[in-house]
């Protein structure tokens, strides 16, 4: 079991490393088989790791496995430690079984790019990255898989380098994050100072060693900032729709499989140490709430096709953080695993359809795909369906369990309880004028250009489009790996809720018990109420939508205000440009001008000046008159002679 | 053996060595610089041997011995300069000869 955890972690790296010093001796095709054949043996080497461990008493699941020390300073002993356990093998099988799936997709989506390789290599490190965070038996290792789950992603954001907005976002990323991981890393050095361990046992144990009252606090909100930037939580999620620039499998990879599920993966893992500190993890749940609010608010007047899941991400992470802010860590992570299904099949069924347009994401252009895309047209309305929670589809099961266990959840819970219903109203609503502005209709003349036979070669001519390597075009629906895999996801998306029926038949509670007991559990009847209100009002937001998009029978209401504040995404950017980057600016300005310039610049001129006068004037000395030279020489002799005579 | 006193050597070498010094300041000519500073290196010769036999020590002579052979170097690569300076038709003013001025 140990040597399957390890395998597991290790293939993507290798074949990181593989592709990385192949270079041009391997095929770019080569490259992407090798790349998915190393996340697929991950995979395989995660089922055998859950095989083994279901064979073991549920007490006794956790099995740490140290390689060696890694880090030694006086007291500390950090070793190369990983943990198998329950949660790390659910969150091992849904990384390395979506990224499989994600990063055989991009096969066919990436074909014919000219960086091909570098493009496999950082996806499989970007998988590395993230076994390695779920799968660290410390504190440390666990913080060294955050970083680089940071870096991978800001390499694949910005992979199309040649775009300044890529370049841009993919900067913006990284800052956002490293701005969470700043308050990790200060959360880890109280947890040092505090209990002189990182491995989770010991912590875990020790968590009153931390201290009752400010430094327990301290810990765990600088865990939440960090958990907050990674899954793009109010307020440091600026950086999430940003990052569709990338190509649109990294947006699958980071939206399902790998870095946004790591804060939720993050706060399940501590939760002894949130639990010790209750008020920040209502906070958490708090943050969840407003984010799926908000999110679900802006995705309603995104016109980009990419962003609009983006911003469903947003909303989903948010019913996760509610869920485990509230102590319903089963239900967050089952969640996390149907919401891995459906979003990457929803980002890739989309990306058939941008692929298929030339690389067009506006979704005004688009039109009346139904006819023309059957198969992306089921796929995607799979997914949607699945985003809305509408049953039997998986993110019916998920997402009710979660709005059952915050109504059992006191006060505070049945407040989140009606934010998250205003939530699952606004997903239908979005999900399906996505869908229906998307799919249904007639054709446009963009699509008609693009799709319709005998048009191809003027399309060709037309539209050279900005990436290079989508302006190959590809009849029909894409290459196999693209369909079939979509095909797999379409099926996980539909059934994979099956897996858990809240309050009848509970696998992913049971198995995650031991790691995280659930500080709640809902009744049947609060299951029932809330399952019949959520569908209720998803199905209204569809009706809405429909009358709206599909029908246009009502016209949607203009509201130039609420309009403008959504399309600025609540004036989040400005209000950082606001109040970080001016003042930043305007500080350096100031420091060039009154700091800089007089101090350092005019020192340093000063001193050149200072020197330069005084080399002139010993210059005058130097006559070039032997004759001078020797009148001084001799009259110094006599004044030393004078001296020494006198002072004797 | 008895000679003048020590005196008398010193006067001797230190009007030497001021003859010396005078010509070294006062004259333009390289080739009298070069003269008078051999002066000046042989009064402080007959100041060294004086006080040598004054003392009855052999180190002083010994002394005045290398110091010769110094000036004797010394003239040659004086004169050597002396000659590549007229070789170049400059004029052999030692005024005149002043392009290391600062």
């Amino acid at each position: 079991m140990i040597a399957a955890a390890w395998i597991c972690l290790l293939t993507p790296l290798g074949a990181t490393l593989a592709i990385t010093l192949a270079g041009s001796r391997i095929t770019r095709r080569g490259a992407g088989y090798l790349a998915t054949a190393s996340v697929a043996a991950s995979f395989v080497s995660a089922v055998v790791a859950f095989a083994l461990l279901l064979g073991d008493s549920p007490e006794h699941r956790s099995h740490p496995s140290t390689l060696w020390s890694w880090l030694t300073a006086g007291q500390l002993d950090f070793g190369l430690r990983i943990l198998v356990d329950p949660l790390s093998v659910f969150m091992m099988l849904v990384v390395a079984g979506v990224g499989s799936l994600i990063v055989a997709y991009s096969i066919g989506y990436m074909d014919g790019d000219d960086e091909e390789r570098r493009y496999f290599a950082y996806m499989a490190l970007f998988v590395f990255s993230m076994l390695l965070l779920v799968q660290g038996g410390n504190l440390l290792l666990l913080f060294v898989g955050w970083g680089l789950v940071g870096l991978s992603s800001y390499l694949l954001i910005g992979f199309w380098h040649d775009r300044p907005s890529a370049i841009a976002a993919a900067k913006k990323a990284f800052v956002m994050n490293a701005i969470g991981d700043a308050t990790m890393a200060l959360a880890l050095f109280v947890v040092i100072q505090r209990t002189g361990s990182l491995d989770f046992e010991t912590v875990f144990t020790h968590t009153g060693a931390l201290g009752g009252g400010w430094a327990v606090n301290l810990v765990a909100l600088g865990l939440l900032g960090g958990a907050v930037a990674k899954s793009a939580q109010l307020p440091l999620h600026t950086w999430l729709p940003d990052a569709m620039e990338g190509p649109t499998p990294v947006s699958a990879l980071i939206h399902a499989a790998t870095m946004v599920t790591a804060g939720v993966y993050l706060i399940v893992r501590t939760n002894p140490i949130f639990e010790a500190a209750p008020r920040v993890l209502e906070l958490a749940a708090g943050l969840g709430a407003a984010t799926l609010v908000l999110a679900g608010l802006i995705a309603l007047v995104q016109t980009d096709i990419k962003r609009v899941i983006a911003y469903s991400t947003m909303s989903q992470i948010g019913y996760m953080f509610l869920a485990v802010g509230l102590g319903a860590y089963a239900n967050g992570m089952f969640h996390l695993m149907t919401h891995a299904f459906f979003k990457a099949l929803l980002f890739m069924a989309a990306g058939i359809a941008i692929h298929a347009l030339a690389g067009e994401q506006d979704i005004r252009k688009m039109g009346g795909l139904r006819r023309l895309m059957p198969f992306t047209y089921i796929a995607f309305l799979v997914g949607t369906l699945s985003l809305t929670g509408i049953p039997p589809f998986s993110g019916f099961f998920s997402k009710d369990s979660i709005l059952g266990a915050a109504l059992a959840q006191g006060w505070y819970g049945q407040v989140l309880w009606g934010v998250g219903m205003i939530g699952t109203f606004l997903t239908g609503l979005y999900a399906f004028r996505l869908f229906f502005v998307v799919f249904w209709g007639e054709p446009s003349g963009f699509v008609r250009e693009h799709l319709m036979t005998g048009s191809h070669a003027q399309a060709r001519e037309g539209h050279l489009s900005h990436d290079g390597h989508e302006s190959h075009m590809h009849a029909g629906e894409g290459p196999l790996s693209m369909t079939l895999t979509v095909g797999v996801l379409t099926v996980l998306a539909a059934t994979g809720g099956l897996l858990q029926f809240a309050g009848v038949w509970t696998p992913v509670s049971d198995w995650l018990e031991p790691v995280a007991r659930p500080l709640v559990e809902a009744t049947g009847a609060q299951e029932a109420v809330s399952s019949v209100l959520a569908v209720g009002l998803g199905l209204a937001g569809i009706w809405v939508a429909w009358l709206i998009y599909a029908k246009r029978r009502v016209q949607a209401p203009r509201l130039a205000t609420v309009q403008a504040l959504l399309e600025h995404k609540f004036y989040f950017d400005e209000l950082y440009g606001l109040a970080f980057y001016r003042p930043a600016v305007l500080l350096a300005t100031g420091l060039t001008r009154f700091v800089e310039q007089p101090l350092v610049l005019g020192s340093v001129r000063g001193l050149v000046r200072g020197v330069r006068e005084l080399g002139l004037g010993t210059g005058r000395i130097q006559t070039g008159l032997v004759r001078t030279y020797a009148l001084s020489i001799a009259a110094s002799i006599a004044v030393v002679t004078v001296v020494f005579l006198a002072v004797r | 053996m008895k000679g003048p006193d020590v005196v008398w050597y010193l006067a001797l070498a230190g009007f030497l060595f001021c003859t010396g010094a005078l010509g070294v300041l006062i004259r333009r000519s390289p080739l009298i610089v070069l003269l008078s500073l051999e002066i000046m290196l042989n009064g402080a010769n007959l100041a060294l041997i004086a006080f040598s036999r004054h003392y009855a020590q052999g180190d002083g002579q010994i002394f005045a011995l290398t110091v010769m052979a110094v000036a004797a170097s010394e003239v040659v690569v004086g004169l050597g300069l002396i000659v590549a300076i007229a070789r170049k038709n400059l004029d052999l003013d030692v005024d005149k000869l002043s392009t290391l001025r600062g």
